[in-house]
């Protein structure tokens, strides 16, 4: 935006400058984006054209590689277990943005409520505290509450439940919803401060108007919250969808894709195959399927949730 | 600013853009010759002249291994420091887990160290990134190496292990059996260790109807593999089990003999003679319940020793894996597997460095660190009751010329493709047949057959 801003006083010059100085002066603006266009070509560019390079060969990282063609594309297309894995990536966006999402808007809509009586500032810090520990680190704390003796089985015997108690990380039903559940500790906090920091921004008179007419909780939730928040709703809705897609450092720190593949997403599949299997050309390949469908998921949403203004 | 000339810039931006990507697609596509063909292969991989003598000149050498590794490591290159002080050897660590997967490129790059571990033994070799040391042997005499060992150290140019030219040497090695509950066993009525395939079943079956785990394993780590392994060793054989392992033409895991293995396992999960929770047990776990005195059996490896003697005291007792003629076979493999890289500029102290690996000094560092010593001779001492059994284990071992190479790492993928079936299989999700077929698959598609 600041180059498009800078050619601004041209606007006034142009009818007096020479048309050449005028070119000079709206060139040296690139001079400023050159450093972040560089990094930009060297980090993001140049990975991603090498990437759809290596897509296109067998190669094992080291020794001549051989082209195969679209091969690699055919193989992720059709091999059942690599198509589960996206399957997979699919399923926890349930755990990864449908919950987080609701739930969050129900904790801001209570948190509004609260914030007069004190106990918001706890609130918010309690709930973004899952946000600022490490996805990894979470993992590891939630993969013994899940053993055979943790939290989750011993809150389950404490109500009498023991006939479901499991090694939920070990079971092929129901470790990929509790996988899911970590990202959903994860994600709660990050939305429900996103939405919480959007209803400050909705004009209190409306509320206030809601009051007045009558309507309760759910109400002004569903008529005044919820239509405020649409812009909000769209970032939470991009970033966690992305977030279950390219899920890789809970699952991969929780069940390596285990027990057999129940849990195996694309991510830590790319990461198996490119670097403990070496096979440097099949892993781009499957990379660059799941970008493309995150690009294919997330820009219509984009679409959907842009403000009409 | 105009309409107009929001325009004209927005434009100019997308050319520009277009432009830098064209640059950047250009550049990595014109330069197109295939990913890989800049030159891993140089550097001469086997000398003609080489020396035993290292002189008295400063050299200085790097070392790559895996970070658990490090107390090993820095005894043992203080130890060589004394007998040679004018070679510095600077250790260089990488998690584990990291170590292996980093190390073909940390090879191939152009200030790789002078001695890695290897782990993908057959897969570095032929990918041209080590040192032929069949000159050094000779000149070291290391033919006369225990066979099983020097097996461990060998790859042809293709990748197929366990013959052809020598890589490299051990600084000590793993070993395997089963650590048992000793006062568990003497309540189900047994005086001693089980010995034959019979008497673990027996005891296993005992438990059972005392209502107590048999055998206690992690197998969200796949640790129900070294049970299945144990089998294996008996059904299938050493000879045969080392070739599939070592990658030999027309090798496979499908077979009857492995399958009847595969069997033995499905059913001792299926009547509860292996945790419930086995899947969702890692295996640390599994060794701090088995500490705890929650079952008999507990199979894993020489690693494990010294917490288990710390944790259980006189409790426990360690065994190699039952035998069914009396013959001694397990997995034992190298604890790092030290070759010296194609590009290494200091072979002939990087080979002295792997000879005083079997030397007396270094066979006794690898047992104080819970290793079993490289090479033969003498039976370095032991620390502590358990250990020493676990030392007299491996004695007999080699003795017996049984070690074998652990399935997993059959081939790059071999390990994911077991853990990820005997998952299955435990949970009776595969059958013994479809599990050895997929390995197999797996397998072929690594070694590109």
């Amino acid at each position: 935006m600041t180059t498009l801003r800078s050619t601004a006083p041209t606007t006034s010059r142009r009818t007096v400058a020479p048309k050449k100085k005028s070119f000079l002066h709206r060139w040296s603006g690139w001079l400023f984006v050159l450093p972040a266009l560089l990094f930009y070509g060297v980090f993001v560019l140049k990975p991603l054209v090498t990437a759809v390079e290596y897509s296109f060969y067998d190669w094992n990282g080291i020794t001549v590689a051989t082209f195969v063609g679209f091969e690699n594309y055919v193989r992720v297309l059709t091999d059942p277990q690599l198509l589960a894995s996206i399957g997979h990536a699919f399923f926890l966006i349930i755990f990864f943005t449908v919950l987080p999402v609701s739930g969050g808007l129900l904790m801001a809509a209570l948190l509004r409520e609260l914030r007069s009586k004190g106990m918001g500032t706890f609130a918010r810090t309690a709930l973004f505290l899952p946000q600022i520990i490490p996805g990894a680190a979470a993992a590891i704390a939630w993969v013994w509450m899940f053993s055979a003796s943790g939290t989750a089985n011993q809150m389950l015997s404490a109500i009498g439940l023991d006939g479901l108690t499991r090694a939920w990380l070990g079971d092929f039903t129901w470790s990929l919803p509790a996988v899911g559940v970590i990202g959903t500790w994860i994600n709660l906090g990050f939305c429900t401060i996103l939405l919480l920091s959007g209803t400050g921004k909705i004009d209190a008179s409306i509320y206030e108007a809601a009051r007045l007419d009558g309507a309760g909780f759910v109400r002004t939730l569903l008529s005044v919250t919820l239509p405020g928040l649409k812009q909000e709703i769209g970032v939470c809705v991009t970033v966690t969808v992305i977030s279950a897609l390219a899920s890789f450092d809970i699952i991969f720190m929780s069940t390596q894709g285990g027990p057999g593949y129940s849990t195996m997403v694309p991510g830590v599949q790319v990461y198996q195959l490119g670097f403990t299997q070496s096979q440097v050309g099949l892993a781009s390949a499957l990379a660059l399927i799941l970008t493309a469908l995150i690009l294919i998921v997330v820009l219509p949403l984009q679409r959907l949730f842009r403000s009409e203004d | 600013m105009t309409q107009n000339e929001f325009r004209t810039s927005r434009r100019r931006l997308l050319t520009i853009a277009v432009a830098a990507t064209a640059a950047f697609t250009s550049g990595a596509l014109t330069a197109c010759s295939p990913p890989g063909s800049d030159g891993a292969n140089a550097g001469s991989s086997s000398p003609t002249t080489v020396s035993t003598e290292i002189g008295s000149v400063p050299i200085s050498l790097t070392l790559y291994d895996g970070a658990g590794l490090k107390a090993i490591d820095d005894a043992l290159i203080a130890a060589f420091r004394k007998k040679h002080p004018n070679v510095t050897i600077t250790a260089r660590f990488d998690p584990d887990n990291v170590q292996s997967v980093n190390a073909p490129r940390v090879l191939s790059s152009d200030s790789p160290p002078d001695i890695a571990r290897i782990g993908a033994l057959g897969e570095t070799v032929k990918s041209g990134l080590l040192t032929d040391l069949t000159p050094w042997a000779s000149a070291y005499q290391w033919e006369k190496l225990p066979a099983g060992q020097l097996a461990q150290y060998k790859s042809t140019p293709d990748g197929v292990r366990g013959a052809g030219a020598q890589y490299t040497v051990a600084s000590g090695f793993t070993v395997t059996g089963f650590y048992y509950n000793k006062e568990l066993l003497s309540r189900l009525g047994l005086s001693q260790a089980p010995k034959t395939p019979e008497e673990f079943e027996t005891a296993l079956e005992k438990a059972k109807a005392a209502n107590l785990t048999g055998i206690i394993a992690g197998n969200q780590n796949g640790q129900v593999a070294t049970s299945f392994q144990f089998a294996l060793n008996r059904t299938v054989g050493q000879d045969k089990l080392n070739s599939w392992i070592f990658g030999q033409p027309g090798a496979s895991i499908a077979t009857p003999d492995a399958t009847s293995a595969a069997k033995t396992i499905s059913e001792w999960a299926a009547k509860g003679y292996i945790n419930r929770d086995t899947n969702g047990t890692q295996a640390s776990d599994a060794m701090g319940r088995f500490a705890r005195g929650e079952a008999l059996f507990f199979a894993s490896g020489n690693w494990d020793s010294a917490a288990l003697q710390k944790q259980m005291g006189e409790n426990v007792g360690f065994a190699l894996p039952p035998a069914a003629d009396g013959k001694a076979v397990a997995m034992s493999d190298p604890s790092s597997n030290f070759g010296i890289p194609a590009k290494s500029k200091n072979k002939d102290a990087a080979a002295a460095f792997l000879n005083f690996l079997t030397s007396p000094e270094a066979r006794q560092i690898a047992v104080d660190n819970g290793f079993a010593p490289s090479g033969s001779g003498e039976q370095p001492t032991g620390n502590g009751a358990l250990s020493t059994q676990v030392q007299k284990a491996f004695a007999d071992l080699v003795l017996a010329d049984g070690q074998v190479q652990y399935i997993q790492n059959a081939s790059n993928g071999a390990n994911a493709a077991w853990t990820a079936q005997i998952q299955l299989l435990v949970d009776g999700r595969t059958t013994p047949e479809d599990m050895l077929k997929t390995v197999q698959t797996q397998y072929e598609q690594d070694l590109g057959k």
